[in-house]
């Protein structure tokens, strides 16, 4: 009977493709396959599984943006009208196929991608094509649609002192570029510069060949590319204009904003670039995991040097954590919780960082270096690693960020390059940034900070 | 805003529009609408949905243009005059500026409704589905 017999085949097909699909290696390697294809850097490994995920990462982040606010609303212009379907279309189609559309920014690019069913890549490497060249931009889809969103994010962002005080951090630290805010932090943005003009010319500059690069996640190279020369054949080569940022430079200073709800502290200061820049520095991710602050055990508020230093103000939310960019970085400490309990502690928290440049315990060390290496790779399992930092790094360097390499180099650390590390901070101006109550905040020199 | 219409025959009959062009032309002349300086797509009702969220969609130098004919088309009809015939909307400048949008948010509107009465049958082998 014909029903039966292509039962049989189509059953067969899809053992077959899953068999494929399993077949990834048993080391569980997580190198990226570096490639072209219609004059864009491509990259992407096989990991098991049914699902794959591509991203296009565009070198368009706030720290590119020519106006305010372009970066924000080009995030939130992806999958709306194109010149061939309707937003509405593209989310219908989307969900009958059974993908979630991701589309995100940070401070140094924009990234736009999907989940799917590995069947379905061909799909939604046209869609990202569309999205890249045909996007219509329309000013009645930006008033109904993209500035309300802006809007409420400003409201969410001066409504989170913690949020606004890592971002003032990094305006300190980095002045413009880096330093640029990631959420509008006034209506500027959104009242003077984000119009459908705008937004149009810089997507011209964002989408073009030389600024973007496309990165996958469980699809295969072969296919990957050959969908990729097939559909991004004719998108702009150069770019309208030019997006550049100078070299970041490190300059400190402190900053106080004043609050009614909510505290936060955030002490930084320069940390590692990305492991496909120039100033890469290892000893960042286990100086971050010595500092510590949070643990992974429940209930408990662990053994690294600033749970222990905060003991007494159990309430408070401390973090250490090393951002890094393409071509600087920044270690920040997040001290968020009530007033007095960050007036008690800062002071605390300055010196376990003061006792890390004199001496750090051999037990503490091995223990900090287990740590980054564990988050590292525990990382590198997610569906979505590493997607922004491999694109960017083809963009930026011609080099994917290969989680099996860094997580080698975290071996490679010694107590000596810490204690070099915390030295060279505490002798340059730190970023020192409070939020809140500021007649119970302390200022930095009075926590033993040079500002 | 569908209604039973000859229009689309008759346009894609050159020979038919040779002979309704002169018409055409004659009865909106006289239909008077241009001898108080409004545009055809003035006179679109306002009463519905559609047009409403059109006129929102407008762009500002538009809505405010619009604004000022209808003023001065009252005024008129206040006044019992017809404007001087300098001042009479050339058959040029009688440009249609809402209708496309209009027909924009029809087509979106049936687009809708169209995905919702969508009949979805399960994928019967594992072929790849490409663009649509």
């Amino acid at each position: 009977m014909l029903s039966r017999s292509a039962f049989r085949q189509a059953t067969r097909q899809s053992w077959l493709q899953q068999r494929r699909g399993m077949a990834a290696p048993a080391s569980g390697s997580f190198q990226y396959q570096v490639g072209e294809a219609a004059g864009i850097k491509i990259a992407s490994r096989d990991t098991s599984g049914p699902i794959g995920t591509i991203a296009l990462v565009a070198q368009a982040g706030t720290r590119y943006e020519t106006m305010p606010g372009l970066a924000e609303g080009l995030n939130k212009y992806a999958f709306k009208n194109t010149d061939r379907r309707t937003s509405l279309r593209i989310q219908r189609e989307s969900e009958l196929l059974g993908g979630s559309l991701i589309s995100t920014h940070t401070r140094e690019n924009l990234v736009i991608g999907a989940k799917f069913f590995r069947d379905d890549l061909p799909y939604f490497v046209e869609l990202l094509a569309e999205v890249a060249s045909q996007t219509s931009y329309r000013s009645h889809v930006m008033q109904e649609e993209v500035i309300p969103l802006v809007m409420m994010d400003h409201k969410k962002f001066l409504a989170n002192t913690l949020d606004m005080a890592l971002s003032s951090v990094h305006s300190l630290a980095f002045h413009r570029g880096l330093g640029n805010t990631i959420k509008p932090a006034s209506s500027t943005p959104y009242t003077k510069y984000l119009t459908a003009e705008s937004l149009e010319e810089y997507a011209q500059s964002a989408y073009a060949k030389s600024s973007i690069a496309i990165v996958g996640n469980g699809v295969d190279h072969a296919e990957l590319s050959k969908w990729t020369n097939e559909f991004f054949g004719d998108a702009r080569k150069s770019p309208l204009q030019q997006l550049t940022s100078p070299q970041s430079k490190y300059y400190g200073g402190e900053e106080r904003i004043s609050h009614g709800s909510g505290n936060s502290m955030v002490i930084a200061f320069s940390g590692s670039s990305s492991p496909t820049g120039a100033s890469y520095k290892p000893e960042a991710a286990v100086l971050a995991a010595l500092l510590g602050g949070q643990s992974a055990i429940k209930w408990s508020p662990g053994f690294s040097l600033l749970s222990k230093a905060t003991q007494e103000a159990p309430n408070m939310h401390v973090a250490t954590k090393s951002n890094i960019y393409t071509d600087a970085g920044l270690v920040t400490i997040a001290m968020d919780g009530s007033a007095t309990d960050i007036r008690s502690t800062a002071g605390k928290v300055v010196e376990a960082l003061k006792s890390v440049a004199q001496n750090i315990s051999k037990e503490d060390f091995q223990k900090a270096k287990a740590l980054a290496k564990f988050k590292e790779l525990e990382y590198g399992q997610e569906p979505r690693a590493a997607l922004e930092l491999t694109g960017a790094g083809l963009v930026r360097d011609n080099k994917p960020y290969q989680i099996d390499e860094v997580a080698k180099s975290i071996d490679g650390v010694t107590e000596d390059m810490v204690k070099k590390l915390v030295k060279e901070a505490l002798e340059n101006k730190a970023s020192v940034s409070a939020v809140g109550d500021l007649y119970l905040l302390p200022f930095a020199e009075e926590i033993g900070l040079k500002v | 805003m569908s209604y039973p219409t000859l229009a689309p025959f008759i346009q894609q009959r050159p020979w038919l529009m040779r002979w309704m062009r002169p018409l055409a032309r004659w009865y909106f002349d006289n239909s008077g609408y241009r001898k108080l300086g409004l545009r055809a797509d003035d006179l679109i009702p306002e009463e519905s949905e559609s047009v409403q969220l059109a006129l929102k969609r407008l762009p500002p130098k538009e809505a405010y243009d619009r604004v000022f004919r209808m003023r001065r088309a009252f005024q008129c009809s206040l006044a019992h005059q017809l404007l001087p015939q300098t001042e009479w909307t050339k058959a040029d400048e009688d440009i249609s500026y809402l209708e496309p949008i209009i027909k924009e948010i029809e087509a979106e509107r049936t687009e809708r409704e169209d995905l919702e009465s969508m009949i979805i049958k399960k994928r019967t082998s594992a072929s790849t589905k490409g663009g649509h």
